[in-house]
């Protein structure tokens, strides 16, 4: 090829791009570990150009109809497939009204060129510690649906991420759609992303609560802090018993930033990440509880 | 050995021949000698190797040749009306929005598309829909009065 060195040209590979969901299972059953599932492509062609990934197989999925969809059902929730883009997500309605903290994450991240062939289920599956889409969407309790030759399973988005570019899936299996499950009416919930100028967030947080004058159903989610995201559990507690609120926003801070898991690594210190724990938990929670 | 794939380049049809893992943004440039389509990280953060995909903004440098068999790809070569160029061309000519010129047929592409999807875009919305692409000599400044500028040209289109 042209450009001459060799990062930037390919590994060889057979390129498959079934019309229905059956045959790509199919496809996936049969070259497993030897093949691998393309969404956007966006990150797989990027893995592929740096040698970390050098499939026999690439089976594109963009062109099965049943992944394609965007839908919310009242009382069900919302339903996103495996190839609806980061693009189609940020304009959709009921994303913006709704799902806030999912409708900020997705406007957080990358760049409106990239978001027209990007994929949050995609995004999911890279399971690289810093990315974005999978913080709200264990905010919001969110499930997926994954399917093979022989099984559909549903696993919430929690589980699925075992650890840095590690997930719970199959050789043998596609992840067909995220399930958000649908939120009371008087839900709150937002997202921030501390960065300073590339993509690679230093932290980001998705907080949710079921309703912000009565909580009793809260969730602070942290991305971009670990090897995986994680939840602050007992300040999620103080929020629901402290009566006073503004006290219980700050309490609550102080206790995340010690609570969770922390790493340290070239892009920052643990001491500077617990830092930017507490301030982003301030931050949002004084936003939905307008305090402060 | 390849695959032969028909795409429909600034509204002509080609027919090439591709491997599986061919990069589209190689395709177009080496084969189909599309030149406009800059190469300058390969890896989607300069916004450089942007086209217009079936009427959508993406990098080339992240697509495959094979998956786009039968798409059409819209490049600045193809703006032009006539031997007309296309307002937005014209802005940038006047407002000099360019030092080296290696970013201006992403940053026209993607203004072009901007401003025919909506014609009054505010300063900030030009600022975020552009943000994918990057100028290293810092014409920024330029390039936005330039699209402020040309997008009178496409209200007006938009009305007729
Ligand atoms: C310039 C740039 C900036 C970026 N900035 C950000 C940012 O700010 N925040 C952020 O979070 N991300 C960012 N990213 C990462 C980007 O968002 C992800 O790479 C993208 O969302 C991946 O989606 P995709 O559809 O392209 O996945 P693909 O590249 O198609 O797939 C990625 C991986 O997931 C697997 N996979 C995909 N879909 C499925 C499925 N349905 N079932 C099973 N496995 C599957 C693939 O096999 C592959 O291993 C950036 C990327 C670039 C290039
Ligand atoms: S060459 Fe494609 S984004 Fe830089
Ligand atoms: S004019 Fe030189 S890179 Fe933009």
């Amino acid at each position: 090829m042209s450009f001459g060195a060799p990062y930037l040209t390919l590994p060889e590979f057979t390129y498959h791009k079934p019309k229905s969901l059956k045959e790509a299972l199919q496809l996936l059953n049969e070259f497993r570990d030897e093949a691998k599932v393309m969404a956007g492509g966006v990150g797989l062609i990027a893995f592929m150009k740096e040698r970390l990934l050098a499939p026999n197989h690439v089976i594109d999925i963009k062109d099965i109809p049943e992944l394609k969809i965007i839908e919310y059902r009242k009382g069900e929730g919302l339903k996103i497939g495996a190839t609806v883009t980061m693009s189609e997500i940020e304009k959709h309605d009921i994303v913006r009204e709704k799902y806030v903290a999912l409708h900020q994450a997705v406007k957080a991240g990358s760049d409106p060129i990239i978001k027209n062939r990007a994929t949050l289920v995609g995004n999911i599956c890279e399971a690289i510690p810093w990315v974005d889409g999978p913080v709200p969407l264990i905010a919001y309790n969110a499930e997926l649906e994954i399917m093979s030759v022989d099984n559909v399973r549903r696993m919430p988005v929690s589980e699925f991420i075992k650890g840095p570019v590690e997930i719970s899936l199959e050789p043998n299996e596609i992840v067909t759609s995220v399930y958000l499950p649908d939120l009371p009416p008087e839900a709150k919930s937002l997202f921030m992303k501390f960065n300073t100028g590339s993509e690679f967030a230093l932290a980001t947080l998705a907080a949710y609560v079921n309703d912000s004058k009565k909580p009793r159903d809260a969730r602070l989610v942290y991305g971009a802090v670990s090897t995986k995201p994680v939840r602050a559990y007992e300040a999620e507690k103080i929020i629901l018993t402290n009566k006073n609120i503004s006290e219980a926003v700050i309490l609550a801070a102080e206790k995340a930033s010690k609570e969770i898991d922390v790493i340290s690594d070239v892009l920052a210190t643990e001491d500077y990440r617990r830092h930017l724990v507490k301030l982003l938990t301030i931050n949002v929670l004084s936003r939905i509880f307008e305090v402060g | 050995m390849g695959r032969w794939i028909t795409l429909t380049v600034n509204g002509s049809k080609r027919r090439v021949e591709v491997k599986d893992n061919e990069i589209l943004l190689d395709v177009l440039r080496d084969k189909l000698k599309v030149k406009s389509v800059k190469a300058a990280c390969w890896r989607g953060e300069c916004g450089l190797c942007s086209i217009l995909l079936n009427g959508k903004l993406v990098k080339s440098c992240l697509v495959l040749a094979v998956e786009v068999d039968g798409s059409e790809i819209l490049t600045v070569e193809g703006l032009a009306r006539d031997g007309e160029l296309a307002p937005i061309q014209r802005s940038f000519i006047e407002h000099g929005a360019l030092q080296c010129g290696f970013c201006t047929p992403a940053f026209v592409l993607a203004s072009h598309k901007l401003l025919e999807e909506n014609p009054s875009a505010s300063e900030d919305e030009i600022k975020e829909s552009l943000s994918g692409i990057v100028c290293r000599c810092g014409t920024y400044y330029e390039i936005i009065e330039a699209i402020k500028d040309a997008s009178k040209h496409y209200q007006v289109r938009k009305k007729v």
